[in-house]
């Protein structure tokens, strides 16, 4: 147990070493000037980084800390004293003569920046930097005719335009010259690979009737995974990630491609671009084969709705790992792909291969999933067994489901609650519960079932059925049968649809998008005159409506006020 | 005393109506919603018989209209702010008015709008017409068969946009001599020019600019912009004298062009240098951008609207209403106009403050008037052949296209006479 005597001691210590390492930071203007700085006390860092700087007159450090320092204080012009002192000694730095160009930009003192870059170029003769330094703020000010002269000098005093494809590309994007502003950029990320952020960045506003050529150059042949890797970005950020990947796959599979296909991969799963991701996965899984990544294709594959190609890349990735590690990466995978496919049966058996190396949350949540499945291939029956396994014969989502199915609106209503992320049945399910008070319906339970079967056709006629069994629901019903009719390309019976809402509901929520969609639908068949009828009636009957900027927009396309929308 | 009892009861009813009478306030500032379709509800208004009035510089260039269903109508489908004013808030409207730099102007009639476009251009390639289609403002495209028939004087407004009038189709032989479009420009004018009974395209082209000439001196209106108004102005003081390179009519410019010129005949400028090299994309010294030189090209900037009396100065007043009196600048074939190229009683409308140029003028030239306003489209700064048309319902408050529409309204502004 310490002592009195040794506490004290322990305490002596502590306090001289605190007073030490006081004195020695004190004595260095250099490290309390920092310390100034990180408590944001910055005229106490400013005389720090000044008496730094008088004992190590060229100390780039101090001479940087103190042009942060001093615009914190908004004492830049201060800066440009000391840069002529501290050039005076160190003539040949790049950094000190890009800091004083930074202050004389940021003091707005065109002319002086101009004499500063003149006087390094005079002073540091063929030195690029200078050029580059100078363009560049050039350009980020938007001056692009002084950056384009700059760049020209830089050429013929330097010798090559090499070296300069960075600030070119940057320049010819300004001045809308896209498809040479890719070639540049070509070049720079062929040299420069960190390059590819601020090419995709800089190529992004390309209008789309020039992306063509920006695609050509970049891709243009041999293949250059720098620039193809700028392309996918590209394709990603203007909404084709199926083309992203085009310009990516075709790589020869070295250790860049793959790394290339990989953070793809990943991007494309951030844009919820699934299949393209698979296929990316896919692609590296081939080369360097991987459980783990076959997984996630198939994870991939079965978010982009292609249940049998998760089904395939589930059965290689469980191949390769154990049972174990298997039913916790894959099998929850598999077992929905099988169910989405419509074949419950496979999956209760592969559910049942795997029981011994579940939880009961697991395996009663894959039930469920199963459940689903059976009612799509339409064995009710089976789907109720099998959540009475599960434990959900009384409250969970599928028993809502089998209730609404069975045309039991009551129970229904009672089971099926909406999250953030349900799908549109589920919505479309909860606001027909909420509109009507019946209890039963039977063509409204046979409209779901046709949904959830992908019988949509079948589901649009009971919709419609539905309509007569729920007056207060007519105006919801019929615009769900009219929006599955016009998916199927029924124009004519969507648009009688659309017009019943409007005509016999014209008080009800869905009357304005059946205006708007019936509209829509007279424009596609080339009917702007009544198409601009609508147009108006919307927007003169439902001016509060949240459609109505939308129809403007529709009615300017419908007069040809405006140009024909492009992508 | 019947009829007089009958005659006080008759006006009685009637005196609260007249008291209750409304008005359509169509405010301008940032209250407006979409500043573009209000010119579309204003001329329509005027085109239908309505009468109505611009207030200058209230509330950013408001204007006045009759309280009608119909306009109410069209206001509700163009997404048009407009408050309903009764005559007590009128008149407090109008005594703000007498004690500030404001006036009210009455509109009369809507003016008969001519644009001069080739048959081929699509609408989307001028920003005049973008603007008119946007606002639901009607007008009659005319070419040179139109021109050369007489026809202008059938119009209360001409526009001219980016046509080049010394017949050297704006000089993109240089760029462009093999592009299929060029050829077929080409093609169509030198037809056209052969069918008239003249040479060659610029002679028919300088014809044009004469009869141009002519229409703004028997009193027209003509609204300029991009390229037109310096080819414009070059073929009427050049019309005796050949400004236009070999690949245009097969003999070179006349080397002492310059001292040629006529700049008695031109609407705006004098002693102007003309540009010889063929190969430069350059028309004269008129311009101050030189967008299309590459060395000589210039940043752009922002310019300024004047602020004029309104009382005193009522014409350059209506072309500078706007909500804003910054605007961003945007390149053209002609951008801006040296300001020592400008003749002596032409008005700045509109400059970049310590430029050598100035942006945006007007005069008056016989019995008529011109407007000159540099650059292309003043929502697509650096536009390049090839780009997307701009959509003006992404710009519904464009400060820039607003003046474009300043100058399609103004012809229906009856005008009094000045007071100095």
């Amino acid at each position: 147990m310490p002592t009195a005597r040794s506490r004290i001691l322990a305490a002596g210590a502590l306090l001289l070493a605190a007073a030490m390492a006081v004195a020695a930071q004190s004595s260095d203007p250099y490290q309390q000037a920092q310390d100034f700085e990180q408590h944001e006390r910055y005229p106490e860092a400013a005389a720090a980084y000044r008496e730094a700087i008088r004992l190590s007159p060229g100390s780039l450090p101090a001479i940087l800390g103190l042009e942060r320092v001093y615009a914190q204080l908004g004492w830049t012009d201060s800066m440009l004293p000391v840069l002529d002192s501290a050039i005076a000694v160190e003539p040949r730095s790049a950094a000190l003569r890009a800091a004083q160009l930074r202050t004389l930009r940021t003091l707005g003192d065109r002319a002086k920046a101009r004499e500063a870059f003149d006087r390094w170029r005079h002073d540091v003769p063929h030195d690029p930097q200078a050029y580059r330094e100078y363009a560049r703020m050039l350009i980020a000010d938007g001056e692009t005719a002084a950056a384009d002269t700059v760049l020209r000098l830089a050429q013929s005093e330097v010798g090559t335009g090499r070296g300069f494809e960075y600030e070119l590309a940057q320049l010819r994007a300004a001045l809308g010259l896209w498809e040479l502003s890719a070639q540049s950029w070509r070049q720079a990320v062929a040299d420069n690979g960190y390059l590819d952020q601020a090419a995709t960045f800089s190529l992004m506003p390309t209008p789309v009737e020039m992306r063509p050529g920006v695609r050509r150059t970049l891709a243009a042949p041999p293949a250059q995974a720098s620039a193809r890797r700028v392309l996918a970005s590209l394709e990603l950020a203007w909404g084709d990630a199926r083309a992203g990947w085009d310009a990516l796959r075709v790589l020869p599979p070295d250790t860049a491609a793959i790394a290339s296909w990989l953070d793809f991969a990943r991007r494309a799963e951030e844009a919820n671009a699934w299949l393209p991701a698979r296929d990316a996965l896919v692609a590296v899984e081939a080369q360097h084969r991987s459980a783990d990544v076959a997984a996630r294709a198939a994870g991939d594959a079965l978010r982009g709705g292609d249940a049998a190609s998760a089904i395939a890349l589930s059965t290689g990735a469980e191949a390769r790992l154990d049972s174990g590690a298997a039913a916790s990466a894959v099998l929850p995978v598999h077992v929905a792909a099988l169910a989405e496919a419509a074949r419950p049966a496979d999956a209760e058996r592969l559910l049942q291969s795997y029981q011994r190396f579940l939880s009961t949350e697991q395996k009663q949540y894959m039930q469920q999933v199963i459940a689903r499945g059976w009612i799509r291939a339409g064995n009710l029956q089976r789907a109720r067994a099998l959540l009475a396994q599960a434990g959900d014969s009384a409250s969970g989502e599928a028993s809502g489901w089998l209730a609404l199915f069975d045309g039991d609106l009551a129970t229904a209503r009672r089971r099926l609650k909406p999250t953030d992320r349900s799908p549109l049945e589920m919505l479309s399910a909860v606001a027909l519960l909420g509109r009507t008070k019946a209890d039963k319906s039977p063509a409204a339970g046979a409209a779901f079932l046709a949904l959830v079967r992908g019988d949509s056709a079948r589901a649009g006629e009971e919709f419609e059925a539905a309509a007569t069994q729920l007056p207060e629901a007519e105006p919801l019903l019929l615009s769900l049968a009219a929006r599955l009719e016009t998916t199927h390309g029924n124009a004519t019976h969507a648009m009688m649809l659309w017009r019943k809402v409007v005509e016999r509901s014209p008080e009800s929520p869905e009357a304005p998008e059946a205006d708007l969609e019936w509209a829509r639908a007279l424009r596609r068949l080339g009917d702007a005159p009544n198409a601009v009828d609508r147009l108006e009636h919307l927007i003169l009957t439902y001016p509060q409506s949240a459609l109505v900027p939308q129809a403007r927009r529709e009615l300017d396309l419908a007069r040809q006020a405006v140009p024909s929308a492009t992508p | 005393m019947h009829l007089s009892r009958f005659a006080a009861t008759a006006l009685l009813s009637v005196l609260p109506a007249l008291a209750r009478a409304q008005h359509l306030l169509v405010p301008m500032d940032d209250e407006q919603t979409n500043h573009l379709k209000a010119y579309g509800l204003t001329y329509n208004a005027l085109k239908d018989g309505g009468k109505g009035e611009w207030l200058l510089n209230y509330r950013g260039g408001s204007f006045l209209l009759p309280d009608t269903p119909e306009l109410r109508r069209r206001a509700g489908l163009d997404g048009v702010m407009v408050q309903v004013t009764d005559d007590a808030a009128l008149a407090s409207i109008r005594s703000e008015m007498a004690n500030g730099n404001m006036e009210a102007v009455p509109l009369e009639k809507a003016p008969r709008v001519a644009i001069y476009t080739a048959p081929y251009s699509p609408p989307w390639d001028d920003a005049v017409t973008l603007a008119l289609r946007y606002a639901g403002i009607p007008y009659t495209p005319v070419w040179d068969d139109d021109v050369e028939r007489g026809d202008l004087s059938k119009y209360d407004w001409l526009h001219l946009f980016h046509e080049d009038f010394t017949g050297q189709l704006s000089k993109f032989y240089i760029a462009y001599r093999g592009a299929p479009w060029f050829i077929e420009q080409q093609q169509k004018q030198l037809e056209t020019a052969h069918r008239l009974g003249f040479a060659n395209i610029p002679a028919l082209k300088k014809d044009v600019a004469e009869r141009v000439r002519q229409y703004v001196e028997n009193g027209g209106f003509l609204f300029a912009m991009c390229g037109a108004t310096e080819t414009l102005e070059l073929a009427i003081a050049g019309r005796d004298v050949d400004i236009a390179n070999i690949y245009a009519d097969g003999t070179p410019m006349d080397p002492d062009a310059d001292a040629k010129m006529n700049w008695a005949r031109a609407f705006a400028f004098r002693d102007v240098h003309l540009e010889m090299s063929p190969y430069v994309n350059s028309m004269s010294d008129i311009d101050g951008h030189q967008a299309n030189v590459p060395g000589r090209r210039q940043p752009l900037g922002t310019f300024t609207l004047f602020n004029f009396s309104a009382k005193f100065d009522p014409v350059p007043s209506m072309l500078v209403q706007d909500h804003r009196s910054v605007i961003p600048d945007y390149y053209g074939v002609t951008t801006s106009f040296m300001r020592r190229t400008l003749k002596p009683g032409v008005t700045i409308l509109a400059e970049e403050p310590g430029a050598p140029w100035v942006k945006y003028i007007h005069g008056d030239y016989g019995k008529g008037s011109w407007t000159f306003l540099g650059g292309h489209d003043p929502e697509d700064p650096q536009h390049a052949i090839g780009n997307p048309p701009t959509d003006l319902s992404l710009h519904v408050s464009s400060p820039g296209y607003r003046l474009i529409l300043n100058n399609v309204l103004f012809p229906a502004a009856k005008k009094k006479p000045l007071k100095t």
